[in-house]
This record gives C-alpha cells, structure tokens and sequence, in this order.
C-alpha cells in the first residue's frame, strides 16, 4: 500500500471515528468542532432572558452537581452554551418543545420520583421558578431574546441592597457640628445619637431623663436642630415655651409629646415642618379640632402623602 | 546572690513594700506566684489565654480612633467594641433603622397555623380520609404511624379587615388588627422537634451555644435605658420553653448581652428589694467596697469581665428603683387591666403583655414573652384542638390586640416590631399517635409549612405573603426561611445581616449562619 493511500484511509478512519462518537457523544466532539471553526459556540447575551432570569436559577439549584465542580451525567448547566448542548445522554432542552426537554420533564416530577430533580432532599424549583423555564423553552430556549419579550413571567425576587458606609463622607458630614454635639452628648448622656453610622443626621431621645429635660435643655440643643430629624421629648417638662426652638427643626420627621404640657399653641407653631409625618400628642391638652388642617394631630397620625 | 531587689530577698516583716501597680504588697504577689503550681496554670490555661485575648481585644477598643477596620479581605466591618464599664451603652444602626425595638410573641409549642390563619377548603373536603402516599415519603414525624387522615380546619373562617384575609373564629380581638398585621404564611424549618426548632427560630441554630436574637440585638444597638437590661424575658407560667434558657443566651457574645429572665409573679427579679435591716445607704456603701475590691482584682489581672461584672452590680443598684416600677402593672389603671384580662400578683401572658409595654415604653430594647401549650397533638384535654388549643387562643387573644391597641395610640407601633408565631406548623392529618385514633384531635409537627405575623416597625402592614397548597401541608410561593425572617427582621433594625457579626473560632459568626440568607424584600413597608 502507498503512502498516500495510507495516509488518506487514516484520515477517512479518524474522521468517520469523530463522526459516530459526535453522534453518541456530542459533548465530547464540540471542543473539536469549534477549534476546528466548524461550529460556533453559542452565547447568550447580557440583558437576554436567559441571562437574567434562568441563569441566576440554574446557578442556585442546579450547578452544584451540574457545573465547575462536578457534572454528573457529563451535563452542565452554567453556561448558556453548556445548557443547550447538553450532558452525555445530548441535549436536554428542546427549543418550543417541552414534551421533549428532558430538563423540564424532571423539573415537574414529583419529589418522590427517582428521576426528579433537583433529587433527594435539595430544595425543589418554586411554582413561579418552574413558570419561568417553562415560558422560556417554549419561546424557543433563546440567548438573545431580550428580556422584557416574554410576557407573563412571574416577577423575580426583590434583592435588598444595602447601603454602603462611606467613611470620608460621614465624617465630612458631621465634621462641623462633631464638637457640639460631643459636648452636647456629655451633657446629656444618652439622649443625643446619630441615626445611623453612615449618617450626620440626629435623633434625640429625652423620654427615658425621668422629666429633669426642659425647656433650657431643648433649647441648649438650639446649634442641633438643623440636623434633628427624630425627636422624643415624652414625658419631659417642656412646655409652649419650646415651640420656636421645635419650630427650627425643620428636618424632623417624628416627634413625640406624649405626656407633657404643650398645648395647641405648639401644634400651630410646627405648621411649617414639612417633613413631620408622625406626630403623637397623646396625654395632652392638644385639641385635634382646633389644629390647622395641615396638621391634624391624633394619635399615631401620619400626614397623608402629598399628591404633587 | 548579691542582688538584693530579687523576689527572694524581700523581707515578708516589711509588708510596707507595695507593688505600684496594685496596691498590693509584694511578698503578697510573691506567695501568690509560689502557690501558682502548674496545675493551676494548666487548669486555668484556656480561661488564662482567653483573658489576654480579651485584654488585646479591650485595649484595641480604647486605642480605636475610627469605628472601621479594614479585616484582611478589604471588607469594612463594623465596630461593636465599647467602654467595658458600659457594655450596653448605646450605638446607631448600620443604616438608619424602621424600627427601635422587638417585641417578640413566641408561642412555644408551635400553634396550629390550619385553625388560626389558614383557610383550606379542600382540607376539609376530605377531612376523614386516608392522606396521600405522597405526603409520607422523606417525611419525618413525631408521632404519626402509617397512614394517617386528614384533618379538616375545626373551627370555623371568615375574611376579615379590608386586607380580606382569612382567619379563623378563635382570635376576635386580634381580628380587630388584622389590617395592621404582615402575615408570612410560607414560613418553613428543618426542625421537627420544639427544643432545636425553638433555638433555630430564636438563635439562628438548632445546636446550643449560638447568641440568641435579642442578644445579637442588644451587641449591635446596645440599649437606650441604662437602668434596665437591653434584653428582657418574661414566661407565662406554666412549662418553659422546651429550648431551655439558652433561647435567650448569649452563646459566644459577651455574657452581658444575654437576656434577663424576669419573674411574672411577684418580685420581677429575686431578691431585687433590699432585705429587712438593709437601707439603700448601706447597699450604696457595701458595693462600693465591692467595686475598690473588684478594681484591685483588675489592676491585677487585667480582666475585661472584672469591669463587666462591676457594670453589673451598678445596673442591679440603679435596677431596685426602676424595675420594680417598671414591672409593677398595678400601677396601671383598671380599665387598663381590664383591656389587657391582666390580674396584677398573677403569672399569665396578658399580665406580660402589659408589662411589655411599660418596658417598650421605657426604652428596652427587646422584650421577649413566651406562652405556653400550643402542643396540641390531641393527645390530652389540654393538647387537644377542640380544648386546650381553644384556651391558648382566649389566652393570648385580648392582650395581644391590647398591646398593638396601645402601641398604636402612643405612635410606638411604627417603631416596634412585633413579632408573633411558633417554631413550626402543624400537620394537615390528624394525629394517629401509635397507629390509632385518639380519643382527642390534634395534629403532628409540620415544619414543612407555618405561619408567623408580624406588625409595626416598617413592615407592610395588611399584607399576605407565601402561599401553601390546597392542604395547607407545603409551601407553593415564596418560601421564607428562618435565616430569610431573622435577616428581614435585622434589615428594619438598622443591619444588614452579613455586617452585624462578632469574631469567634476562626469564623465571623452571624444569627443568619453561613448559609445565604434573603431580606424578604416584599413585606417591607
């Protein structure tokens, strides 16, 4: 036999070798096929419906066993590319055809069924989870599909964001009052704090000082009260004589008067509290009738949110 | 041996010779160093080690100029160290905060959640009837043998309030609220016996040793009044919770921060009031020798729980006046009493409910009551849905709606969260407790599926969250973990979950542990 000959019937051997292990098993032919540029690896996009929605989902109850760490069944779901094409057994996803997904064949088994998955005792996919797959392999398992295309997906779970510390800023921030308000602090211990660790803003809370705070204290805190934005002043001694000090709060959003000698005169003084939206009188000689509509104070009331 | 300054040669005629340190004589400090043999070293080596930790970890505290560490991954964490003479002096939230303070209604024993707040007509429907196979497989149970029945609702629902949700007949006054209530119907646990699903739902674990959720509470936001304790625990009477006290330990936070027990009867606390012959002078006087001698005892050994426990002695002084009249409900008017069912000198949850109240109001910041008997396996009158279920109900009904009454028209309810649920549910079959009918009905343990409400302190008030199956048996839609709620709850004080931690064997150690955990970001108001 010549050479040629040889050479040509080893080639035709190893290709039609490649050709019936695509068929039996196709996970193992898609690296050759792509390095060979005969096949393009297919990739989903950013803003896509898989991307957003289905991604997330097979990462949180599939990956475990179908992804870097292992696949069992040679399946792995955490690419776009992996998902569809599939694990040893090939694809198991048919585009718009849910009767032969495999995958979700064995999403909807019941958990008592050896073939169901997620298997054992790993978290099952929700109702709302299980809509979502269904919705998207009946569209046609896209990666490109945008994902506002597909109408009637039950809304994804609210992620809490939470706010960030910025260190320089808060202390940017509180930096022109700091002094005041540590001398103010010493002096009344426990009654002025900042509402949060990422904020400049005050609370004062002079309800638990067995009403020794009055008047000349409120007013000792006179230098705070542009940054004064929740105030409870139950059971003190103050009287009308704080409504111009209160009136200068302009940021305070609660304040509490439970149980103390005001009257409506210091209603009428804090018309011109914007941001007030809880005030409690309750144990006072406040009237609620004779209270300008814009503050109508009762207990626990809250003002109606403006409509402009 | 011609150096007459070593420790051999001091003259034990001359105690005159004080170490400048302490105060103490030297040959004194010498005897004691002689009788140290090396096994009281090794006895005390681990507590011994400890305390130098401790002591790097307070010196850390005075040295601290900002209230950020950078920890070795980058990430800024929060500063929770403080003066140790103050340890529950307060500090502000994370972010600012919905809610000031937790009332927390746990009713141990696990309620039934198909006879208060889940309307399952199709239970009904087949009530009598052998349940599903399905409903048996890779199920753990207490006490059901083979196949039980299925149990329809024994009491009768209606909607209630504009929200529309559905309750049963057995809270009337609590219906009155309903539309202030955040219902969580797809609450679930891993848990299917009280003791470990009492401390998972309470410390964020089944095993004992973990901090419990006032006492992570009290570590973040220390507590406003420093003349009561930040974490207070009142029990109903009757059994306690079966978790045990560590429901409201303080596990590897400081011993500080664990909740205090207080009596529902009689004297909140033992021994508070001075005993006959003793006045407050002499009280004053005798724990200002104890403090010299506590302060000598730290200039020695440098203990941060020397100062801890001098703290202490100082808040049980300051205690005897404001606790007493914290606790005392008689101070309350009758129509009060008579609002709450409160019977001042008795031992019941409406009396506690009460006193609830007063420490809300006086700046406690969390407050935890337990009740009693919610076990209604049917296994006994008192377990049994149809009698003693029906009495917990009377029990608890009037003064919790008293409680959110009053919260609500002191404008506190939007600054308190009250929480109210058991450990975990109850099974939608009747109880078949060694494989027969019992003479009284009741149900199993159900952690698949439970329902809690909470109120107030920023959550979505009038609303329904989570679904379960026609049966009621498993959740369908948004299932909430312990760890989701315990985050949630966490979120509207002021924290998220990951930040508040505390350092201890080798892990910064959380309440929602490692595992992921989710603000339920949908019942936020």
């Amino acid at each position: 036999m010549s050479a040629p000959i040889y050479f040509c019937s080893v080639v035709l051997v190893t290709a039609i070798g490649f050709w019936i292990m695509t068929l039996f098993r196709p996970t193992m032919a898609y690296p050759v096929k792509e390095w060979l540029a005969l096949e393009r690896r297919p990739q989903a996009t950013t803003n896509s419906f898989y991307s957003v929605r289905i991604a997330p989902l097979f990462d949180e109850h599939c990956a475990g066993c179908h992804g870097p760490k292992r696949q069992k069944a040679k399946l792995r779901l955490d690419s776009y590319a992996n998902v569809v094409r599939g694990g040893k057994h090939g694809p198991v996803i048919k585009a718009g055809n849910l009767h032969d997904s495999e995958l979700f064949a064995r999403l909807i088994l019941p958990a008592s069924n050896d073939r169901a998955m997620p298997p054992d005792s790993k978290p099952p996919l929700t109702a709302d989870e299980v809509t979502v797959v269904r919705l998207w392999i009946a569209a046609g398992a896209s990666g490109v599909q945008p994902v506002d295309q597909i109408k009637g997906a039950p809304k994804p779970l609210v992620q809490v964001k939470f706010a960030e510390i910025n260190e320089v800023a808060v202390k940017k921030a509180r930096a022109p009052l700091a002094v005041v308000v540590r001398k103010l602090q010493s002096r009344y211990p426990n009654v002025i704090a900042y509402e949060s660790r990422g904020s400049a803003d005050l609370q004062v809370n002079a309800s638990l000082t067995n009403s020794s705070f009055g008047d000349a204290d409120l007013s000792a805190l006179g230098p705070l009260s542009d940054h004064i934005v929740w105030a409870d002043l139950s059971g003190t001694a103050v009287t009308d004589a704080s409504a111009t000090v209160l009136a200068t709060m302009q940021q305070l959003r609660v304040l509490r008067l439970m149980n103390t000698k005001i009257t409506d005169a210091t209603v009428h003084a804090l018309v011109g509290l914007n941001k007030l939206r809880s005030l409690t009188v309750v144990g006072t000689a406040v009237s609620v009738s004779s209270a300008p509509p814009r503050i109508r104070p009762r207990a626990g009331w809250r003002r109606p949110s403006r409509t402009s | 041996m011609t150096d007459s300054k070593l420790p051999n040669d001091i003259n034990v005629d001359q105690p005159t010779m004080a170490d400048p340190a302490t105060g103490l004589p030297l040959d004194f400090r010498a005897h004691l160093l002689q009788a140290h043999t090396r096994r009281h070293f090794l006895g005390t080596c681990a507590t011994g080690l400890g305390a130098l930790f401790l002591d790097t970890m307070t010196r850390k505290s005075f040295a601290a100029a900002s209230t950020a560490k950078l920890a070795a991954g980058g990430e800024p964490r929060l500063d929770f160290t403080r003066d140790p003479s103050r340890p529950l002096s307060p500090l502000p939230p994370q972010f600012a905060a919905k809610a000031r303070r937790v009332i927390y209604l746990h009713m141990a024993g696990a309620p039934s959640q198909l006879e208060l707040f889940e309307h399952k007509p199709e239970l009904t429907r087949f009530d009598g009837q052998d349940c599903p196979a399905s409903f048996l497989v890779g199920k753990r149970f207490a006490f059901i043998n083979g196949i039980p029945k299925l149990l329809g609702s024994q009491y009768p629902f209606h909607q209630a309030g504009q929200s529309g949700a559905w309750m049963s007949d057995r809270l009337p006054y609590l219906e009155q609220h309903i539309d202030d209530l955040c219902f969580i119907r797809s609450m679930h646990t891993d848990q299917f016996n009280h003791a470990p699903a009492q401390l998972l739902v309470q410390t964020g674990n089944a095993r004992l040793g973990y901090a419990s959720f006032g006492s992570w509470v009290t570590y973040g936001l220390g507590t406003e009044n420093q003349n009561l304790p930040g974490f207070i625990v009142l029990l109903s009477g009757g059994k306690s919770p079966d978790g045990g006290k560590d429901l409201w330990g303080s596990g590897f936070l400081p011993s500080v921060y664990q909740g205090v027990q207080c009596r529902s009867h009689g004297e909140p606390v033992l021994y508070l009031n001075n005993p006959p012959g003793v006045s407050r002078p002499l009280r004053r006087r005798m724990l200002d020798v104890i403090e010299e001698i506590n302060q000598q005892t730290h200039a020695e050994f440098g203990n941060p729980e020397t100062i801890t426990r001098i703290a202490q002695y100082e808040m049980a002084f300051r205690m005897q006046l404001n606790a007493t009249d914290a606790m005392d409900i008689r101070r309350e008017s009758p129509s009060v009493l008579t609002r709450y069912g409160a019977k001042p000198g008795a031992a019941s949850f409406a009396n506690n409910c009460l006193v609830a109240r007063r420490l809300a109001e006086r700046g406690v910041r969390f407050i935890q009551l337990y009740h009693w008997g919610w076990d209604s396996h049917g296994s006994s009158a008192n377990e049994a849905l149809n009698i003693g279920f029906a009495n917990r109900c009377r029990e608890v009904d009037q003064p919790t709606a008293a409680l959110l009454a009053d919260l609500k028209a002191r404008g506190m309810l939007e600054d308190t969260l009250v929480v109210w649920g058991g450990e975990f549910g109850r099974t939608s079959m009747r109880e078949n407790r060694g494989g027969t009918e019992m003479k009284f009905v009741g149900r199993d343990h159900n952690p698949s599926a439970f329902t809690i409400w909470m109120a107030g302190g920023g959550v979505k008030s009038g609303m329904n969250y989570g679904e379960t199956d026609d049966m009621g048996y498993e959740i369908v839609k948004d299932p909430v973990e312990i760890r989701d709620l315990h985050a949630t709850m966490l979120y509207l004080l002021g924290f998220d979950h990951r930040k508040l931690n505390f350092s201890f064997q080798g892990l910064d150690q959380k309440l929602t542990s490692v595992k992921p955990s989710r603000v339920v970001a949908e019942v936020l108001a």
